[in-house]
């Protein structure tokens, strides 16, 4: 970067717009909340219009966030706080990439629900809660400060919950609502930690001063705070973006409408974890980057094994959301932030078009389990041929959008670390063996009996298939060197990249290759091709695979049962002994309180009726010398004066003893 | 017995006459002649001591209380006209407006 353009990047621009990019879609989500009902199906171009106003926003400002200038809007909160409590939004082209990711494939995926929530009961409430998640979403992109950011997180994940339970009348779909805002509640405490930890030490909650807190540290040799710090921004990540082992929330949350799936669950709020952790990415140490590598790794692995054994096509592609974002998280914790953004960029657009064909599929057949469908193509020729870019795009087939990302990121691992070279590429033959078993099973092979009257979606569907499929094809090119790697000049990384390496190139393609025959030999044909020795083995893999690993039954064993052991233990003390003692307290305050009653009555009351009743008789005596006789009076006024006369004649000291002279 | 001694004699007379007057009568006219009685035993003794000691002060609280018993008397007499006017009567055991 050259020292005008860090001299731009430190020294903010002002720009009052960026507010209209969250206000848009929160004011859509106020107007649908309020009258939504009236509006019926305006509703829903009420909200796409919003959104796709933000996205013509975030367009005007490509132009000085390419130059590499930092937009920013900040507001004074808590006044009379330091300055460093500002609030505000900022956009960088990290935030950049984000916001257009959000806007388009929001805009897009919106206007696919009008088709697809056609005829819901609260088909206004959707779109209300849709645009509360992009607004919140898009706050949560542009935040510059921590606690702003922790807002929005806690707003995306309440959105998550609604939208997964949106069909609250399923049990599965409440559970799994449930289930989700529980499990990322998890990950959030420890983001929430690791935010009061670093405004506890550092003070500033600031990104951009993230990297001056890092130098400081690193010189004072506060290394391990830094590690601390960063790994509990990690915890939040993690349950956000679902990686083992807070992942199990993810699948479950299929249960909520498609295009939320698409939406929510792939495409962005997923991707939020990688975004927090590349965001705050000066935080992360050596140690901490190692720990983010094996949680990617492993979650890249293993949800990519299970997807090869799930048999619900959105399961599928759940498991496979899951193995993605493990990518990324591995490009991440090789320390290639940018790689793991252009991957987060690339797979928000197939994903979110695999989704989106997927959910298709089910509109038109009512099915969404792989037995029941099957030779889809004839009858819907659009959504196949959309899956299927998407599909070669996941397995990184030359020269669709996800080739390049993974490419980058293969490329990376090869310098960085062999073994994680490895391991992508087995990665990369599964990736490319489940999501071809889906397609294949999908459109290819006999036809089923919901084939049979399935029909192509309606051209409110199809055109956001349309243009996902253009986007998931070409948005690549934007970290290739066709375009001079334009997203990594963007995201502050201008010659990083070494170009091709055609043998990596070759043996990804390879990989690629070999996934789909062995999803055709598998996967659709039956074939068996593991020696007859190996037979048991498989199998019992298999089994681990399809059984997920038993994570929900593992958590259901260790966490749930012995909680619920426990709540009814305390439930029973709670009845045996606190309750006891509370109505033992109560029964003991009565009997004391009856005791005063009756001291009250025999010992109060009576000197106060005492009191009185003598004063009563006082009056009564001191009333018989009151006799209206005057000159009863005035006897006793003389025989007063010749009391105190004789007295004083007798007896002077006595009164001057008392003291009445 | 000096003369001292019958000066103070007649004033403790007249102020014994007054007092029994007090006491006895029943007409409030008569009761006020008989604080003019005590009253005058009181300048009696103030005049006869003050020239017993030689101090002049004392023959000027006779001189304010000569004064002080004309007002008195006129103050009592109206008091004693009014009470006549709404009790019809000057003695004092008639009059029982505040008896409750």
């Amino acid at each position: 970067m050259s020292h005008s353009a860090a001299l731009a990047a430190t020294i903010p621009t002002v720009t009052s717009s960026l507010a209209w990019i969250p206000l848009l879609p929160l004011a859509a989500f106020a107007v649908l909340m309020l009258c939504g009902r009236r509006l019926g199906r305006l509703s829903a171009w009420l909200s796409v219009a919003a959104l796709a106003g933000s996205l013509l926003l975030t367009c005007r400002l490509a132009g000085p966030v390419f130059q590499g200038q930092r937009l920013a809007l900040a507001w004074s909160w808590l006044p009379d706080t330091a300055a460093q409590w500002s609030m505000g939004l900022a956009v960088d082209g990290l935030s950049w990439v984000m916001l257009a990711v959000v806007t388009s494939i929001g805009t897009l995926i919106q206007l696919y629900s009008i088709g697809y929530m056609h005829g819901d009961p609260r088909f206004s409430r959707f779109f209300a809660y849709l645009s509360l998640f992009c607004a919140s979403m898009l706050g949560l992109v542009m935040a510059d400060h921590f606690v702003l950011l922790f807002a929005c997180w806690e707003l995306v994940g309440v959105c998550s919950y609604l939208l997964i339970s949106f069909w609250f009348e399923k049990p599965e779909a409440a559970a799994a609502g449930r289930k989700a805002f529980i499990t990322t509640r998890i990950g959030d405490t420890g983001l929430l930690l690791g935010i009061l930890l670093l405004a506890a030490t550092a003070g500033d909650l600031h990104f951009n001063q993230l990297g001056a807190i890092r130098m400081q540290w690193l010189l004072k040799d506060h290394g391990g705070l830094l590690t601390a710090v960063s790994l509990l921004i990690f915890l939040g990540a993690m349950g956000k973006s679902a990686q083992i082992p807070l992942h199990v929330w993810l699948p479950d949350a299929m249960e909520g409408p498609t295009p939320v799936s698409a939406l929510i669950h792939a495409a962005t709020m997923v991707a939020a974890g990688v975004y927090l952790v590349a965001r705050t990415f000066p935080l992360f140490t050596a140690e901490s980057l190692a720990v983010v590598l094996a949680v990617g790794l492993a979650t890249h692995l293993l949800a990519g094994t299970v997807a090869l054994t799930m048999t619900d096509i959105k399961r599928v592609l759940a498991y496979s959301t899951l193995s993605q974002l493990g990518l990324m998280f591995t490009a991440l914790g090789l320390g290639a932030m940018p790689l793991a953004m252009f991957h987060l960029v690339t797979h928000a657009w197939f994903k979110a078009l695999l989704f989106l064909g997927a959910g298709s599929v089910i509109h038109a057949t009512h099915q969404q389990d792989l037995a029941h469908v099957g030779g889809l193509w004839r009858h819907m020729p659009l959504t196949g041929a959309t899956f299927l870019i998407a599909a070669l795009a996941l397995s990184g087939i030359f020269p669709l959008s996800g080739f390049w990302s993974k490419d980058a990121i293969l490329l990376e691992a090869r310098h960085r670390a062999p073994w994680v070279y490895g391991c992508v590429l087995a990665g990369a033959v599964v990736t490319a063996g489940y999501i071809f078993r889906l397609y294949l099973r999908c459109f290819h092979g006999a036809a089923s009996s919901s084939a049979a009257h399935a029909h192509e979606s309606p051209l409110v569907m199809a055109l956001p298939l349309a243009v996902l499929a253009a986007g998931a094809a070409v948005v690549g090119f934007v970290g290739s060197p066709v375009t001079h790697f334009r997203l990594f000049q963007l995201l502050g990384v201008p010659d990083a990249h070494e170009g091709i390496d055609l043998v990596v190139v070759g043996v990804s393609t390879l990989m690629a290759g070999a996934g789909v025959w062995l999803a055709w030999q598998v996967g659709v044909r039956h074939r068996r091709l593991l020696p007859a020795g190996l037979r048991p083995l498989g199998s019992r893999l298999y089994g681990w695979a399809s059984h997920k690993y038993f994570v929900d039954e593992g958590y259901e064993a260790v966490l749930i049962q012995p909680f619920l052991r426990l709540t009814r233990w305390l439930s029973q003390f709670d009845h045996n002994v606190i309750d006891a003692a509370v109505d033992g307290a109560g029964r003991t305050g009565w009997s004391i309180s009856r005791l005063k009653a009756w001291v009250d009555q025999r010992v109060v009351d009576r000197l106060v009726n005492g009191v009185a009743q003598s004063a009563q008789a006082w009056g009564r005596a001191l009333r018989l010398m009151q006799t209206g006789w005057l000159h009863q009076y005035l006897l006793w006024v003389a025989v007063g004066v010749v009391v105190l006369s004789v007295w004083m004649r007798w007896w002077p000291e006595a009164l001057v003893s008392r003291g009445a002279f | 017995m000096s003369v001292l001694r019958q000066l103070l004699l007649l004033s403790c007379a007249l102020f014994c006459t007054g007092l029994y007057g007090i006491l006895t009568r029943r007409n409030a006219i008569g009761m006020l002649l008989s604080v003019e009685l005590i009253l005058n035993a009181a300048i009696l003794n103030f005049v006869v001591l003050g020239r017993v000691y030689g101090s002049p002060q004392a023959q000027a609280f006779a001189l304010f209380i000569i004064a002080l018993a004309a007002c008195e008397a006129a103050v009592g007499l109206a008091i004693i006209l009014g009470l006549y006017r709404t009790a019809k009567t000057v003695e004092t055991d008639r009059i029982h407006l505040l008896k409750g």
